[in-house]
């Protein structure tokens, strides 16, 4: 019996506020390169592509045609799932464990120095109820915040610590965006952008693109390589209408997480998991997502931020490449953090490696408010 | 390949304009029809896969999240596939992945498009080129459909006539197609003297742009047996994509021609070895093509094992792609008669699983149909879908 589905290597540009000197293709081309290197294996022996990018973003309607070539996808089966890059890796891994195929690339990108985000996100609303109320992606990640902070009775300090925690283990990631640690007062006095979200509280937003090499159990095999397992993934989706949502609640992640736990045989993540990747776009949203995921009970997630628990030197460190909150190649996000829990359990992580790390878990996240989540847990 | 996936239901809407229905409404009707069809709830389905192709038709960006409710995709699995105008296929592959990776027992297929509603759809389509090198040239689908007939036209001495015959066989077939958006009785004079929008390609040689909704149902082999006395089982998909660029499609060291679908023909012939089929012209009864243009059917059903390269446009006129010729070619009129672009290609399976499944409306419906092969095709005429579908599972 086989293990499920390997991943042999991962491939990441340098994230940055800005890259001037690479066009999207040159990105994605460099990651795609970088992933194949790393798990050595050529283009040739890949016979499965999985791309995922947003059109919007990129400001082309059919964003593949440009970008599945430079991905590695010349004359091979290539498929594109528009949403959260991460998305790629379930379709990916679904495809491998058909058996039809044994090598398969994912790969994921964003460009956000050169697309109008906010523009883009608010198009993203039905034109009719929605729309009107110029909603873009932190305001509705503010709505969500808020709702949160009150239900609970959140301190201020609180979703400031989660931004410390994040921008110090920033600091230790070379290939961050944002790579300077930051003081609690900071954090605490930094203009609000759409209150209670201040500047510090929400994530940048940066260019990149990276890439994983997935393989089939067979073809880990006969490579007779230790590969890091997917053992398990799970995603769902939630309301489109947050009128109809319990915006405190992220109902989805608890549904993608409960089916990533089953298939990967998790009975209690926060003994399980040794570290995890979350898709942290505000640091209120972090502590609502170690709900979702199961760690603490609702309402309980200070309590976690509190102990120190979640820290780097924690029981369960979350986010010790800094996160989102460092570095947010937006769409592509959900598969970086994948990559960096691959490196995590890989022991390849360098400068922000956490000891002993058998497990982790990585969390990616798409839609206004978190509408879909997918989890992955990821095994020596 | 071991079978183990079915289609077990079909759902459409009839595909015309639709200024009274929203994305999500046409979603949520082609999803009620299949799931009726197939004699399940949506309380039956385990993943749901939207289907949806370039958002900017439609002036909303990323609507798959808005259809999610209207889907049943909420507390479900869900994601989007996009592939341009292979979108349709692409997302049935991906449903059958999600079956065949053993993960699932009953995934919806669903989308919807209203490209019909779309002010200037050749306006968006421009900007799926480069912005630096071929946007400018003020390349549309138009203009690069008249590419491939002129060299068609040129390496085979394809005739303009033979290309409308194509349009004359489709108009024909459609009128037996209760959703097809055009259908008539049209003759080669009228093709002939529609208006150029590109020489050689006039009006009547281009697809509609429509507006509506379609659905399938896939569901695992045990389940397939026990709900359908006849479903359409899965027996080959596959996939192909090529560089978007236009002059890197033929000449110098490329071994295609724009005039011939290679890419189709490298799709065809892994999805055929899938499926067993040695001889395709013998044993396919049904071809649901995704030709948006005439000359696009002539090139697929070469690229397709049908006849030999250069060959279709005699075969057309010696009537072997009609109804009842040797293989029937778009029996539900195809997308020269109906093109909601998003699922367009989603339309070509469910077309191709009814009559696999023996339930076509009468007239539409072809005798005897064992094997029926769909296919998608998006981007610069760049990337190809097919799959396979058979009315045996060994």
């Amino acid at each position: 019996m086989g293990r499920g589905v390997a991943i042999l290597g991962v491939g990441m540009t340098r994230i940055e506020g800005a890259k001037k000197d690479q066009k999207l293709d040159d990105m994605v081309f460099e990651a795609s390169s970088k992933a194949l290197a790393e798990a050595s294996v050529t283009r040739d022996d890949i016979d499965s592509v999985v791309i995922s990018g947003c059109d919007e973003l990129d400001g082309r309607c059919i964003s593949s045609m440009l970008l599945a070539m430079p991905a590695g996808a010349y004359l091979k089966d290539e498929t594109k799932v528009t949403d959260e890059g991460c998305y790629g890796v379930i379709l990916a891994a679904m495809r491998l464990m058909t058996g039809l195929f044994d090598l398969s690339l994912v790969v994921s990108w964003c460009k956000t120095s050169e697309a109008p985000v906010s523009d883009v996100m608010r198009m993203r609303w039905d034109p009719f109820y929605h729309r009107p109320f110029g909603m873009n992606h932190i305001t509705s990640s503010a709505l969500m915040a808020g709702v949160y902070k009150s239900r609970y009775s959140l301190p201020l300090e609180i979703p400031a610590r989660v931004v410390v925690k994040n921008r110090k283990s920033g600091a230790k990631n070379l290939n961050a965006h944002l790579q300077s640690p930051v003081k609690l007062q900071e954090v605490r006095t930094s203009p609000v952008v759409s209150w209670p979200l201040r500047v510090l509280d929400c994530a940048p937003e940066s260019d990149g693109a990276c890439a994983l090499v997935l393989a089939s159990s067979r073809k880990a095999r006969e490579l007779k390589r230790d590969p890091v397992w997917l053992s398990g993934f799970g995603w769902a989706a939630d309301s489109y209408y947050l009128g109809g949502r319990d915006l405190s609640d992220l109902r989805s992640l608890r549904i993608a997480a409960g089916k990533a736990y089953k298939m990967a045989k998790i009975k209690n993540p926060l003994k399980e998991i040794d570290i995890a990747e979350v898709s942290d776009f505000s640091s209120y949203h972090e502590l609502m997502v170690y709900e979702g995921l199961g760690f603490c009970n609702p309402g309980q997630a200070q309590d976690l931020i509190k102990e120190g628990f979640t820290d780097r030197e924690g029981a369960l460190p979350v986010n010790p490449s800094g996160g989102l909150l460092s570095s947010n190649p937006f769409t592509a996000s959900g598969l970086f953090r994948v990559c960096e829990a691959y490196l995590q359990v890989a022991g390849n992580a360098g400068n922000h490696q956490v000891k002993g790390v058998k497990r982790a878990l990585a969390h990616g996240s798409s839609g206004f408010c978190a509408q879909g989540n997918a989890v992955f847990i990821l095994s020596q | 390949m071991k079978t183990k996936a079915a289609i077990v239901g079909v759902g459409q809407t009839h595909y015309k304009s639709y200024h009274n229905y929203t994305l999500p409404e046409l979603s949520m009707q082609a999803a009620v029809a299949a799931l009726d069809d197939a004699g399940m709830t949506i309380n039956d389905i385990d993943a749901v896969v939207y289907s949806m192709g370039p958002s900017e038709f439609l002036g909303v960006n990323e609507p798959d999240k808005w259809c999610v409710d209207a889907a049943g995709g909420r507390d479900n699995p869900f994601m989007r596939i996009h592939t341009g105008g292979a979108t349709g296929l692409s997302a049935a592959q991906a449903g059958f992945h999600h079956v065949a990776a053993g993960l699932f027992d009953a995934v919806l297929v669903v989308g919807a498009d209203k490209v019909r509603e779309c002010i200037d759809s050749q306006q968006v389509l421009n900007t799926i080129w480069d912005p630096l090198y071929e946007r400018q040239f003020g390349l549309t689908t138009i203009t690069m459909a008249a590419f491939q007939a002129v060299r068609h036209m040129y390496r085979y001495g394809t005739k303009e006539e033979q290309m409308a015959l194509v349009a004359v066989r489709s108009w024909g077939n459609a009128c037996n197609n209760p959703v097809a958006h055009l259908k008539g009785h049209i003759t080669v004079d009228d093709v002939m003297t529609s208006p150029y929008y590109c020489w050689p390609v006039k009006k009547y040689d281009m697809c509609p742009s429509s507006a509506g909704g379609a659905a399938i149902v896939i569901v695992s082999k045990k389940k397939a047996m026990k709900l359908s006395t006849r479903p359409a089982w899965i027996r080959g998909c596959s996939e192909v994509a090529n560089t978007v660029f236009l002059g890197d499609q033929m000449g110098g060291r490329s071994e295609m021609d724009f005039a011939d679908s290679d890419i189709l023909a490298m799709a065809a012939k892994a999805a055929y070895s899938q499926a067993g089929i040695r001889n395709p012209a013998k044993e396919i009864q049904v071809a649901e093509l995704y030709a948006p243009f005439t000359v696009c059917e002539l090139s697929m059903v070469e690229a397709l094992g049908f006849c030999r390269k250069g060959e279709s446009g005699r075969l057309n006129e010696e009537g072997f792609f009609n109804m009842n010729g040797g293989i029937a070619v778009n029996p539900s009129g195809g997308t020269l008669c109906a093109n909601a672009i998003a699922i367009t290609a989603l339309a070509r399976v469910c077309d191709g699983a009814l009559q696999v499944m023996g339930k076509a409306p009468p007239k539409m419906q072809v005798k005897n149909v064992r094997n029926a092969v769909c296919t998608g095709e998006g981007g610069s005429f760049q990337f190809h879908a097919v799959m396979v579908l058979s009315a045996d599972y060994y």
